[in-house]
């Protein structure tokens, strides 16, 4: 169900797999009871930052503590950046990660199986419905990039694409790409004759619910005849593909020249190394912009002061000049509720390092995502300060 | 009757002449003795006194009760149950106007803005009203619940109107999720507030109908009457058979006072009992398909894939029926003659059809055939949702107008019969007490 990204519907068996690969990647800190270990002297950004944290205590209980998280298999690798680094701050707290798709997450959370679940996407009105105590704290900005297989263009190009064409491509009445339609988008550039071969994800998955609900602003009849879903009826376009995971549109790319595919931007680099080309996909101004942190933070920056209390909200298509058109928050789901005050007082403590802390550049550049805006965290602080 | 004959001994003026007292101041061993006659008449006197006066206070304290009762129902119980239904109802139609509208186009329609201004204004005069009346004698948890309600409604307009604004500057994605925050506002804090302030209200109503119409006070003042009655009559033959069959006026006159005051009783009361229980059943129904109608459309807007709609469309259609024990069912038989029996069968009819669509709707949304979904949600022909819930909602509105005349006017009938009742009884106890008294002083004069 849900916004899931991923890898997390493959079999029980390789879920199983990537949560067991998962758990032994995280230094298990077995420390158990270490004197003086609660409070480490060290600077503490978390505890010293001013501002809104209140409710929110400086620093985790003193007993040893077990934290555990699914979810997202595009927050994954900074899950597991962050879980290192905060152990190493309060050696007292282990956090287990696993890239489970934001689907399982978001059930493992609201089934209090675990501590914190990852998520691409925000929580549906289901979700909130089956569990109300849930809550979905942005914890930083991510964005998609459209990729795409074209060895014969010369290196350093980024075609221009907008939403009207590539829904045309997805819907299989753009079949080549020397058509005149991407070629007015890009004068002056040698387009080969290739097929296009639209490829898309087959799990449900957030990135889909993104990619679909650009198509569906730019191209009206897109809107109406397929509109946009975690999952949604794709078109029967000839050649298409359909791949699994976000690891799975790269290699599925990879393996067909003319291929166009929407891929998560921590995965960028991956795409890259693979020799995929990246597009400058039009925005609501019609200006052309790639995914930097740049645009991407001037994308977000137009919607800060319309973020609800609850943080739901669709940054697709804003109204930024040179913003970057499809970015999202990746959101933390945790439920207010939690069993015990020391397991509420430590996921806080937690999450209110991620916001922080956690944001600098050393953990989101690896990863390519950008941190949040201060009034953003303000409201993830408030957020976090319901957690009991 | 082992008493002894009163027969008294005096001459009497008053009497007609050739009256022969019977056996005068004759003792008849194992018999009281005639001088004990005088006392006897005095007690019995007293006791008659006192139980005129009791059956006073008994039956004015009785009719007090009810008709306090009666006029709460009418005046107040009523109205706010009425109140917080409508304000339920409201709130869902606000939400269902809202967010069709949203989906139809970023240019609303003149009617679907006034519509849900409509029923924002509605539902916020009818929280005023409930408010006012919430004291702080109510439960903790409808006191609660209209606060919940009063916080709650700014933050869902608010949401509304800045989704809106988004909407309509082209923004249709960030206006979708805004609309989905204020949708769960409404679904998720309004909406169970004024659910539970309806059965906080109903309940009320139909306690203050069960204290109109309750037994303990009426069938106390029947026992008294009863046992003042036997008393009476008692006394009166024993007059009879010693006085050479004398009717005595003064308690015969008390008699026909009491059966006065009994009757009147009685049938204030019959009058009052025909008082039927509020359209619980069919209030109930009706919040039940605003809720499937809600869900359809919220789950449209979020497309999430998510299952937790089509899992509460069927446990609530499995509730509303109809079918044996189920609300419709149940509305459809206990609702009065010549109220919303016959629109409670239409309901029942036409919510099967409805019922299709739905199982269509979400059929389509298991697909992920969004578009098609979107035109039987809020499309406005004949066989689209939005024209099968107005079908149900129509139906269910009859009925619950049908029986609510009925209950009003059979409360408001209750109310009257009780009119003029309190004071009635009160003068039917001082001219039993005067009758009684008058009736045994005659006697006892013949003993001076």
């Amino acid at each position: 169900m849900v916004q899931a990204l991923s890898e997390g519907h493959r079999s029980v068996a390789l879920r199983y797999r990537v949560l067991l690969s998962a758990v032994a990647a995280v230094p298990l800190a077995l420390v158990v009871g270490c004197a003086g270990s609660g409070n480490p002297g060290s600077p503490n950004s978390a505890a010293l930052s001013p501002g809104p944290g209140g409710g929110i205590p400086p620093a985790p209980a003193s007993a040893p503590e077990t934290l555990t998280e699914t979810g997202s298999t595009l927050l994954f690798p900074l899950m597991g950046a962050w879980a290192s680094a905060y152990h190493r701050q309060y050696p007292n707290v282990s956090i287990t990660t696993a890239g489970t798709g934001s689907g399982k997450g978001i059930s493992d959370a609201s089934a209090g199986t675990v501590s914190i679940g990852a998520s691409d996407a925000y929580l549906s009105s289901g979700d909130l419905v089956k569990n109300p105590t849930l809550v979905n704290i942005p914890l930083a900005i991510s964005a998609q990039q459209v990729n795409y297989n074209l060895p014969g263009l010369p290196p350093r190009v980024h075609l221009r694409l907008d939403g009207s064409v590539l829904a045309r491509m997805y819907e299989g009445t753009i079949r080549a790409w020397n058509d005149p339609a991407i070629a007015a988008l890009n004068p002056g550039v040698a387009l080969p004759g290739t097929r296009v071969v639209p490829v898309h994800r087959s799990d449900s998955s957030g990135d889909t619910f993104l990619f679909t609900s650009y198509l569906s602003t730019h191209y009206p009849a897109w809107n109406s005849a397929i509109g946009y879903g975690t999952t949604v009826a794709w078109p029967d376009a000839s050649g298409s593909r359909a791949a699994q995971g976000n690891t799975g549109m790269v290699h599925g790319c990879q393996a067909a020249p003319g291929c166009v595919a929407y891929i998560g931007i921590s995965y960028l680099s991956a795409a890259l190394a693979a020799g995929l080309g990246e597009a400058q996909l039009a925005n609501t101004l019609g200006q052309y912009v790639l995914p930097t942190p740049a645009t991407i933070s001037a994308a977000v920056a137009s919607f800060v002061s319309s973020t609800p209390t609850s943080e739901t909200i669709s940054m697709v298509d804003g109204p930024a000049s040179g913003g970057y058109p499809i970015v999202n928050y990746e959101y933390a789901i945790v439920s207010v509720k939690q069993r015990s005050a020391t397991r509420g007082r430590d996921i806080k403590v937690f999450l209110h390092w991620a916001i922080t802390t956690g944001n600098s550049a050393q953990y989101l550049d690896g990863v390519r995502f950008q941190p949040l805006p201060g009034p953003v965290v303000s409201l993830c602080d408030a957020q976090i300060a319901k957690i009991s | 009757m082992a008493l002894q004959s009163p027969a008294p001994a005096s001459p009497a003026a008053s009497r007609p002449p050739g009256y022969v007292p019977a056996a005068p101041r004759r003792r008849t061993p194992g018999r009281l003795s005639a001088a004990a006659t005088p006392t006897r008449l005095r007690i019995l006197m007293i006791i008659l006194l006192l139980a005129s006066l009791a059956w006073g206070a008994v039956g004015a304290w009785t009719v007090i009760q009810h008709a306090s009762a009666a006029q709460d129902v009418v005046s107040t119980s009523e109205p706010l149950s009425l109140s917080a239904q409508q304000m339920y109802r409201s709130l869902s139609d606000a939400d269902v106007t809202a967010t069709t509208a949203f989906l139809t186009g970023p240019s609303e329609s003149l009617p679907a803005r006034q519509r849900y201004a409509a029923d924002i204004a509605q539902a916020a005069s009818d929280l005023t009203s409930l408010s006012d009346a919430a004291t702080t004698a109510s439960g903790q948890q409808l006191r609660s619940s209209l606060a919940a309600v009063s916080t709650g409604l700014p933050v869902y307009t608010g949401y509304v109107a800045q989704a809106k604004a988004w909407y309509s500057l082209g923004y249709l994605l960030t206006g979708g999720s805004l609309m989905q925050v204020g949708t769960e506002v409404m679904h998720l804090t309004l909406l169970p507030a004024a659910r539970t302030i309806y059965a906080q209200e109903n309940a009320g109503l139909v306690t203050a109908s069960a204290r109109a119409t309750g037994l303990p006070w009426i069938v106390v003042a029947l026992v008294l009457a009863a046992g003042i009655a036997v008393v009476l009559f008692r006394a009166q033959r024993w007059l009879w058979r010693h006085t050479h069959r004398r009717v005595n006026y003064g308690l015969v006159a008390a008699s026909v006072v009491l059966a006065a005051g009994v009757l009147w009783l009685i049938v204030a009361f019959v009058v009052a009992r025909a008082d039927l229980p509020p359209a619980e059943t069919l209030a109930q129904a009706a919040i039940d398909i605003q809720q499937i109608r809600g869900d359809q459309i919220i789950n449209l807007i979020s497309r999430s894939g998510d299952k937790t709609f089509v899992q509460d469309f069927h446990s609530v259609r499995s509730q509303l029926g109809p079918g044996p024990g189920t609300m419709l069912t149940d509305a459809a038989a206990t609702s009065p003659s010549g109220g919303g029996t016959q629109w409670a069968s239409a309901a029942a009819h036409d919510v099967q059809t409805w019922y299709g669509v739905n199982d269509q709707v979400y059929r389509l949304d298991s697909t992920a055939q969004y578009a098609a979904e979107t035109q039987l949600v809020i499309g406005t022909g004949a066989n689209s949702s939005a024209a099968g819930f107005d079908r149900v909602e129509t139906d269910l509105s009859r009925a619950i107008a049908a029986d609510q005349v009925i209950f009003h006017a059979s409360a408001t009938a209750g109310d009257n019969a009780f009119t003029g009742l309190e004071a009635g009884i009160i003068v039917a106890a001082v001219l039993m007490a005067l009758g009684c008294a008058w009736g045994l002083s005659v006697r006892l004069a013949e003993y001076r």
